[in-house]
């Protein structure tokens, strides 16, 4: 019976603080619109670019902050937008062109090829003096890219240009699952069925299939009902061994090379994150023709 | 607390003064020649039906101005004279742009980073302040502060252990500018089909300094440089999404172009030479920075009137 009374006691302490710290009415109304304004949708016969419409939508791409090299990739995307603000396709492409970049021209031109550099820098011969090989032969290659993917398009607008020039605009996010060819080099020093990581043989590249996230924005601009100008921005971070370096697996950590503490070794834990990112141009072929909203 | 000093009371949507709200007129007696406020409630009262005996025909369809002006009443011959004239069509597309910026202060803080550069980040906190000279013209000041904030990256490190070479870097300090601020895009989202933010994209240029230094890597036992200010030229975009008609979002991309003095990468033979700054340097470079920075727009003042209604 004392518990009871001590319970009710201390429920009764609670509730007199919940009642004293409460405000004593809360206050909220909804805005009451009257007049021809009443109930009104914010945006009347707009033009429905996407929705129930196919897109087929060529371009190209071109790879930002490259590290090794600069990956041109011509490709395409096919789209079908379910509403206005959700669309779901595949974006898809090759990288035909694969550039090296100063740095790799550099290091070409001026690092040094004997026994320090040798598990590292690609090279002739299996004893010293070595004599040079491309550098950018074993730098990593981006070749075929897939990427399932949804758009998701919340801001519709319009962009004004020298208050002349106006275009229907819309800003959207995607994001999705890469699929990404990418050719590095192979394994060496790991096994006896491995070349020996001081191998010129060792720089050779071979194809692997990465899987990444993607993801990023984007802004159409509508010139007309039919095709529309897309430029985008993606990123789709994973890590690969993009210079076909020893630099991760030794030590006590596993942050140093293999060749620090024992023999070098290039394999899967050389890859290094890289948070990978393009930038896409598309001529947006759209059909049939659009809809307008009442 | 200077930009708040120099703010003005009140901006202005249209170049001029606004005109003083006259008194009430006294009753007079209407004819050519007297001031007529329409608004005015101490207007004589206007008989409803028009005098007799008015025979001119532009008077009847000349309303009330043939009554308040008669020497301003159109005549038959006048219309059809106006219909012929070239209209001079100046209707503005947009009216009573949401964020108006003439003879407006503009304060822009932000973080600047960089994007084109892997091997040391220029990070920084950055402020700006602009001042509307047109609605799309601006001219202003801005700086940087990069001296704490510089970083060498993992990246490099990796390269310098297995190449064996080092990449010369550069280490910012400062970097302050004059620009030019030209707007000639905005318009608006609608987001979700439910609510309306307004938007605008400017290009922005400019000349001023930024100080650099090499950062010792080829022969930091004996190498110790000191900053120095380079001219540095400037061209970026900028957009800015409106929250309200003062304060906005700020994101822009700037290259700041200027002739970077790198460290050399020979090491002279003997310690008294390795010790002579003449020896440190090693070529010019004309070096593009390519640096981002987010941030906020915010106006001042706060509120303005617009010169002619919607």
């Amino acid at each position: 019976m004392r518990k009871t009374i001590g319970s009710t006691l201390v429920a009764a302490a609670l509730g007199a603080f919940a009642l004293a710290g409460a405000p004593r009415e809360a206050k909220a109304q909804e805005i009451q619109i009257t007049g021809p304004l009443a109930g009104a949708p914010a945006v009347r016969k707009l033009r429905l670019y996407r929705e129930g419409r196919f897109e087929f939508s060529p371009g190209v791409s071109f790879t930002l902050l490259d590290e090794y090299r600069r990956t041109i990739i011509p490709g395409a995307t096919l789209q079908y937008n379910l509403f206005e603000w959700l669309g779901l396709g595949v974006w898809g492409g090759y990288g035909v062109v694969s550039l090296t970049t100063d740095l790799t021209d550099q290091i070409d031109s001026t690092a040094l090829r004997n026994s320090r550099t040798a598990p590292n820098l690609n090279h002739q011969g299996n004893a010293e003096p070595f004599k040079t090989a491309p550098f950018g032969d074993q730098t990593a290659k981006l070749t075929y890219f897939i990427a399932p993917q949804a758009q998701f398009v919340p801001l519709r607008g319009k962009l004004a240009l020298f208050q002349k020039l106006f275009v229907d605009t819309d800003a959207y996010l995607h994001g999705g699952v890469m699929l990404v060819g990418v050719e590095e080099r192979g394994n060496c020093g790991v096994d006896k069925s491995t070349p020996s990581c001081t191998d010129p043989k060792s720089f050779t590249r071979e194809s692997r299939l990465a899987v990444a996230p993607t993801f990023g924005l984007g802004l159409s601009f509508y010139t007309s009902k039919i095709v529309s100008l897309r430029m985008e921005y993606r990123a789709f971070p994973f890590s690969w061994n993009r210079a076909g370096f020893d630099q991760r697996g030794g030590g006590t950590d596993g942050k140093f090379p293999n060749g620090i503490t024992g023999n070098f070794k290039v394999d899967s834990e050389d890859r290094t994150f890289k948070f990978n990112q393009m930038f896409t141009v598309q001529a947006v072929i759209s059909f049939p023709k659009p809809n307008v909203s009442e | 607390m200077a930009a708040a000093a120099l703010v003005p009371g009140l901006a202005l949507a249209q170049p001029g003064k606004k005109p003083p709200k006259p008194p009430p007129t006294a009753p007079t007696a209407t004819g050519a020649g007297s001031d007529i406020e329409i608004d005015d409630p101490n207007q004589p009262k206007q008989p409803d039906t028009p005098p007799a005996g008015t025979g001119d025909p532009g008077a009847a369809g000349g309303g009330g101005i043939c009554e308040i002006d008669p020497s301003a009443c159109p005549k038959g011959q006048d219309i059809n004279a106006a219909a012929k004239r070239d209209v001079a069509a100046e209707v503005y597309a947009v009216q009573q742009i949401y964020a108006l910026r003439y003879h407006r202060f503009e304060v822009q803080p932000g973080w600047s980073f960089s994007l084109n550069d892997q091997f040391v980040s220029h990070l920084g906190p950055t402020l700006g302040i602009n001042y509307y000279i047109t609605n799309v013209l601006a001219v202003g000041l801005n700086g940087t502060f990069y001296q704490p904030f510089n970083s060498d990256s993992d990246f490099n490190f990796q390269n310098r252990r297995a190449t064996r070479i080092a990449v010369p870097l550069t280490e910012y300090q400062w970097g302050a500018n004059l620009n030019f601020t030209y707007v000639p895009m905005y318009g608006k989202f609608a987001g979700f089909s439910n609510f309306i933010f307004h938007y605008d994209a400017y290009v922005i240029g400019g000349v001023g300094a930024l100080s650099t230094r090499p950062t010792p890597v080829i022969d930091p036992d004996n190498r110790n440089f000191s900053f120095k200010p380079k001219v540095a030229f400037n061209a970026g975009l900028g957009l800015r999404i409106f929250f309200n008609r003062w304060l906005a979002l700020n994101l822009e991309i700037r290259d700041y172009i200027y002739n970077e003095q790198l460290e050399n990468l020979q090491i002279a033979a003997t310690q008294q030479q390795q010790q002579n700054p003449d020896t440190w340097f090693g070529e010019n470079r004309i070096t593009n920075a390519v640096q981002a920075q987010l941030g906020a727009s915010i106006f001042f003042p706060f509120s303005w009137e617009y010169r002619l209604p919607k």
